[in-house]
């Protein structure tokens, strides 16, 4: 087939050569194959992992490294404590981005360009950087090694996008209806909880499951500011892998697809606003 | 006052470290004792050798972690973005190495590059090809954690690529075929320059990112083989919480945040020159 006769969605979306259909694989596959090596793993017996015949999928496959998982006090303890910290991210997040996003769409004030430029920065601060005085800040408040030290953290780091995204969604409001609130006598307050949280009901459920994915991941702060009994997930598997070596890699394989799930749960949820909800908070500003 | 909640928070927590910890920079200060020592710029002048040597390891990892996503990323996005099956399925299951947490795809690449038991030796054993020992040497470590991260970064590339191209103007391509251009010159005058621009930015981000990482490369290889894969970051944490020094830590910190000032205002240039167009 000639070029010449490629006309309108075929220009756009032209049909793949055959080194473009190979190079899709060999992509498609560098991305996909350590996916499926992580689950195999997970459902491998760890004599199998180990044999000098080792087998590249699951002959005989075997739930005890998940069940091995659910069995381990520590790491329940782990799983828990991420359910509170990543939980307590999302309300606080959302809740405290809400009014910012409210405040900077909806009202004009000197310094507003200023706080948005701060939020802007405020998103390419590595978490090492602040991790020595954040550790002696939060240490001369005693709030040292509490679930309060990490959701506060990482709700201050997750603001930025939750406030662009939900200024976004804001932005898209009628001010008519805002001004009928004020016009019958609604406080700011009020008017946000009576009349703008419930029209953006789908943006601070987006908001917030970004801001848990946010606290769910994070293991540098959760390493430093937690301590032993608050660790999240990814600090206490860190802490066993380092401690133990490689002991045993199906138990460490099936924790990690444990430690995902959530995740991949959220974005199955989320899909439709992934692209334009991260552009906006991370690109755009 | 709606606003104020968040914009203490952003304050106390982001701001305030910061600049505090100027402060603590300038003395000599142990997690091991409560009390510290003023030393003026003494921390600095200890540390900066090997914060330049900590700085070039960091520019290794972060330029090369960079580069790779974005050139799989824009590749995969133009492949997809052509006719053919399960394109949606694809590009789904293709955003899963995106999700993971970062301390998962590190446990996930250190399992694949194991030396003895690791599927990557495995497979090199069975085509009849030498095995490699990735983590043992400085060169295979480095090469390792940058794979690891190009693995966890490819994907949002890729999306960006992907929903940048798909808001392409149809007329342009078409007008463009009239007057004969062929396939390879309407991706190189009309798809290129038009994706070019939100890809640079993305990968500007990226690169910030990459130059903080801490997961990839402390979980993978900790620093090492010697100190082959130290980065600032994995050096700043090293130093406040494996030797407590938290002074000369600071004083890292505050080298870096100078370094940091530079690059983001390139970054926020870019941005602006971007939108204005």
């Amino acid at each position: 087939m000639s070029h010449g006769r490629d006309i309108g969605e075929a220009i756009v979306r032209p049909r793949l050569s055959i080194p473009g259909r190979i190079g899709l694989i060999l992509l498609a596959l560098f991305g996909l194959l350590p996916v499926y090596w992580l689950t195999a793993t997970a459902f491998m017996k760890k004599e199998a992992v180990f044999a000098l015949d080792r087998p590249l999928f699951p002959v005989d496959p075997t739930l005890e490294n998940f069940i091995g998982f659910f069995q381990n006090d520590l790491l329940l303890q782990n799983l828990k404590n991420s359910f509170i910290v990543s939980t307590g991210t999302a309300v606080l997040a959302v809740l405290v981005g809400a009014f910012m996003a409210y405040s900077l769409s909806k009202f004009r004030y000197s310094g507003r360009n200023a706080i948005m430029f701060m939020f802007l920065i405020g998103q390419l601060i590595p978490g090492a950087l602040l991790l020595i005085s954040l550790y002696l800040m939060l240490s001369s408040v005693n709030l040292l090694y509490t679930y309060t030290a990490l959701i506060i953290s990482f709700t201050t780091f997750t603001l930025p996008l939750v406030v662009f995204l939900l200024k976004g969604i804001i932005d898209g409001l009628p001010d008519d209806i805002l001004e009928a609130a004020k016009v019958d006598g609604l406080s700011r307050v009020s008017t946000m909880f009576q009349i703008v949280f419930p029209l953006i009901v789908p943006g601070l459920i987006t908001a917030a499951m970004f801001a848990f994915m946010r606290g769910w991941s994070d293991l540098l702060f959760a390493l430093t500011l937690a301590g032993p009994d608050n660790q999240t997930l990814p600090a206490g598997l860190t802490q066993a892998f380092i401690r133990d070596g490689t002991a045993d890699w199906p138990a460490l394989m099936a924790a990690s697809l444990i430690t995902s799930l959530p995740l991949c749960i959220i974005f199955i949820l989320l899909q439709r606003y992934f692209v334009s909800g991260l552009a906006s908070g991370a690109v755009k500003g | 006052m709606i606003a104020l909640p968040a914009v203490l928070l952003f304050l106390v927590i982001a701001i305030y470290p910061l600049i505090s910890s100027i402060g603590t920079s300038l003395y000599d200060q142990s997690l091991l004792r409560p009390d510290r020592t003023f030393v003026g710029f003494d921390n600095y002048t200890a540390i900066f050798g090997e914060f330049m040597a900590r700085l070039g390891t960091t520019l290794t990892f972060a330029t090369l972690a960079t580069i790779f996503p974005v050139l799989l990323g824009v590749a995969l996005a133009v492949l997809l973005n052509a006719r053919i099956r399960g394109r949606n399925i694809l590009r789904g299951t293709l955003m899963l190495p995106w999700l993971l947490p970062g301390v998962v795809v590190s446990f996930l690449w250190a399992w694949i590059f194991n030396d003895s038991y690791g599927v990557l030796n495995h497979l090199l054993t069975m085509v009849g090809l030498p095995e490699v020992s990735m983590l043992g040497n400085p060169t295979g470590a480095m090469a390792a954690v940058v794979i690891a991260k190009t693995w966890h970064s490819f994907p949002w590339i890729m999306v960006v690529a992907l929903s940048v191209l798909q808001t392409l103007p149809a007329e342009q391509l078409e007008a463009a075929t009239i007057d004969g251009a062929t396939r390879s010159q309407r991706f190189r005058y009309i798809s290129l320059p038009h994706i070019v621009g939100p890809v640079a930015l993305v990968a500007t981000l990226e690169f910030i990112y990459n130059f903080g990482n801490f997961d990839t490369i402390f979980v993978m290889t900790g620093g090492g083989p010697g100190d082959s894969t130290t980065t600032l970051a994995v050096s700043l944490y090293q130093l406040a919480f494996g030797s407590y020094e938290l002074g000369k830590a600071s004083a890292m910190g505050v080298l870096w945040l100078i370094l940091l000032a530079i690059i983001s205002s390139a970054y926020l240039l870019l941005n602006r020159r971007l939108e204005k167009r």
